[in-house]
């Protein structure tokens, strides 16, 4: 026999309301709780997790030029590599104090951005994407053709002791991998504010309606070559600054083997998988390329792990094609659904009695 | 001149192969509107499968058509349960499953057929001995062999999309699907039929590749020729059969001269000077060489 169950319908919060910012603060602190018991696991997780936080941020930056402008990109491991070596040459070679290389790998980064953005400017869709391959194809070959800058197939090493944590962190070298791990989820917190705050300004507004529509966007006033332009730059900055900690936190680099057109495709799954043109779903997608293929590697002497990695890259995309912070907002909707500020009500509210619920279309109640 | 045209016989060997690859992308393209990144891995799988035939002893010839109707079948079944599902959804969402399909091919073969190199004999004689002379030059049956089977291939696509009612059908899909379906073509069977024959010239592509080069036969082996083949398709033109082909002889030949006469870039830095010269190439003409220019209807 069946009774009716009534569920009690989603709780919900106005936008902005004090009752949504403390949601948001609990979430923070959630999240840095989170950080901080991590970063109590043993060295060897720490390496694993340093990398996988980098992977992150990465794809971070990834996303601001893939998902929300809508410009594929298959070359970003080019600037993952590029700030890596960046860092890597000014350390080992020049005796630069390592955090500072942060800067100039931004720099030459952003710049390489707005050079590969330039074509973007008549080249669309898969077009553009194989053109963006050509970068992630070139660039391990660059390298290797200036064996005298970058130490060619042989790789670049650079002195462990110039990348020891600095005394004013107060940790011991024998910790150093809680340094690595600080740095690399510092960088992420920063990028994903920095994110965060980009796609919801005006400028976030011309990206997604650059994505959407082009030809409605131009016709708005949407610079399409500034905008297209200056968000491959920043794209690629952020993945090469995730870069230049790569190398502070490896110390040995090769082109062949880290920055091959494999990452690239990393860091494109990982977008996927985590969620495109969401805030969190690159940390999500980050952990998840890293940890998928580790923990599979167990299975049949690693043998399946490719195999397996592929199926459930497929089975993902037909089940859950929003990624999985699409999955984990849309369920989180059912239980708590944040309604968007009226226009034209200035002032903050707690008004659980609206009749008319809009429901949007927005990723903003993920944070 | 002997240097010249040894150079030059490779050249045109190595073209027919981008070409042919080309060809195969140009269709998936024509067809769905992507590039199928799981194409080389489609050819990686049907070589092992014509190769695992031959240390059965059956014969070359017999192992090439088993490997193209696999081939057929594996692009078919690719587009009709992987592919149409997910194309309307997006291109990102596309590409996606196609690198899994990719990364499914390359590890099903490294499982079955093992990770070591292997080398595959050729249809072809292929011993040191087997070759005429031109002008001094040697020119290896070999390579007759593949530029004959590849001039084939082409003649028999041409014929296909120019000759035929079937050939209308597909060239009516890839101009507009729509239109294509009021007018009464299946356009489901026309799609299935062009990513097969799609698949079945990679195949062909890698049973004539492959033999070759001695111990070519390897897990690794497609991904740089599908590099190149992507190259020549960009080149030629995405939508554009007959630029495909022209791009990747051009690519072919122009590669290996590269490599012999200009030693400053040659060897390691090859693709990457085969990409920037036709990224500027597609700053000038964004379509390709011979593709048809994208217009928007606002």
């Amino acid at each position: 026999m069946r009774t009716a169950v009534s569920f009690p319908g989603p709780v919900l919060v106005r936008e902005r309301s004090a009752a949504h910012r403390s949601l948001q603060v609990a979430g923070i602190v959630f999240l840095a709780l989170l950080a901080v018991y991590a970063s109590t696991l043993n060295s060897f997780r720490l390496g694993q997790l340093t990398v996988a936080l980098l992977y992150a941020t990465a794809i971070a930056g990834l996303n601001l030029a893939t998902g929300y402008t809508g410009q594929l990109s298959i070359g970003h491991s080019a600037f993952f590599g590029l700030g890596a070596y960046t860092t890597g040459i000014l350390v080992a070679s020049h005796n630069w104090n390592p955090l500072v290389t942060l800067i100039p790998a931004a720099v030459i980064c952003f710049a390489t951005g707005l050079l590969v953005g330039l074509p973007a400017l008549r080249i669309r869709g898969i077009n553009l994407a194989l053109v963006t391959l050509a970068l992630g194809v070139a660039f391990p070959e660059l390298v290797d053709r200036f064996p005298g800058l970058t130490g060619g197939q042989i790789g670049l090493n650079i002195n462990v002791f110039q990348l020891l944590p600095p005394h004013w962190t107060g940790i011991s070298i024998a910790n150093r991998f809680q340094y690595y791990y600080w740095l690399s989820a510092g960088l992420l917190a920063i990028v994903l504010v920095l994110c965060a705050t980009l796609t919801r300004s005006r400028a976030g507004l011309a990206m997604k309606a650059t994505r959407d529509r082009e030809t409605a966007a131009a016709a708005f006033g949407v610079n399409l070559a500034w905008t297209k332009m200056v968000v491959f730059g920043l794209s690629g900055a952020i993945t090469g600054v995730a870069g230049s900690i790569f190398a502070i936190y490896l110390g040995s680099l090769s082109a062949d083997a880290s920055f091959t057109l494999t990452l690239s495709i990393v860091l494109i799954t990982g977008l996927v998988i985590g969620g495109v043109a969401t805030t969190l779903g690159p940390v999500i997608g980050g952990l998840a390329v890293y940890f998928v293929p580790y923990w599979t590697e167990n299975i049949r002497q690693g043998e399946a792990s490719e195999l397996i990695f592929g199926v459930i890259l497929i089975v993902l995309m037909f089940v859950m094609p929003e990624g999985l912070m699409g999955l984990i907002t849309r369920l989180s909707r059912r239980v708590l659904r944040i309604e968007p500020q009226p226009p034209g009500q200035g002032q903050p509210t707690v008004d659980g009695g609206s009749s008319t619920v809009i429901d949007h279309h927005e990723e903003r109640n993920t944070a | 001149m002997e240097f010249f045209l040894d150079r030059l016989f490779d050249g045109i060997s190595n073209g027919a192969i981008y070409a042919a690859l080309a060809l195969a992308l140009v269709m998936v393209y024509r067809a769905t509107g992507t590039i199928n990144f799981a194409q080389g891995e489609m050819a990686l799988f049907t070589t092992y499968l014509a190769w695992g035939l031959t240390t059965k002893n059956v014969p070359v010839a017999v192992c090439l058509v088993v490997a193209a109707v696999a081939g057929f079948a594996l692009g078919a079944v690719s587009e009709r349960v992987l592919v149409r599902p997910i194309e309307k959804r997006s291109l990102l969402a596309t590409l996606i499953v196609l690198l899994g399909l990719f990364s499914v091919l390359n590890a099903s073969d490294g499982l079955i057929w093992g990770k070591g190199n292997q080398s595959m004999p050729s249809l072809f004689p292929n011993t040191l001995q087997s070759y005429v002379s031109v002008f001094g030059a040697r020119l290896y049956w070999a390579n007759i062999g593949v530029w004959l089977m590849v001039a084939a291939v082409f003649a028999v696509m041409f014929a296909l999309f120019n000759k035929t009612r079937l050939g209308l059908q597909m060239r009516a899909t890839a101009n507009n699907r729509e239109s294509a379906a009021l007018a009464g073509i299946p356009v489901g069977r026309i799609l299935m039929l062009g990513w097969g024959i799609s698949a079945a010239i990679g195949a062909i592509a890698g049973v004539l590749v492959t033999p070759l080069t001695p111990d070519s036969l390897g897990l690794g082996e497609m991904f740089p020729l599908l590099i190149y083949a992507s190259a020549a398709a960009l080149f030629g033109g995405l939508d554009s059969p007959g630029g495909a082909v022209v791009a990747g002889l051009l690519l072919g030949v122009a590669e290996v001269m590269i490599s012999a006469y200009v030693p400053a870039i040659g060897g390691q830095l090859q693709e990457a000077i085969a990409f920037v010269a036709i990224v500027a190439v597609l700053l000038l003409r964004p379509q390709g060489l011979f593709g048809t220019r994208e217009v928007e209807r606002v």
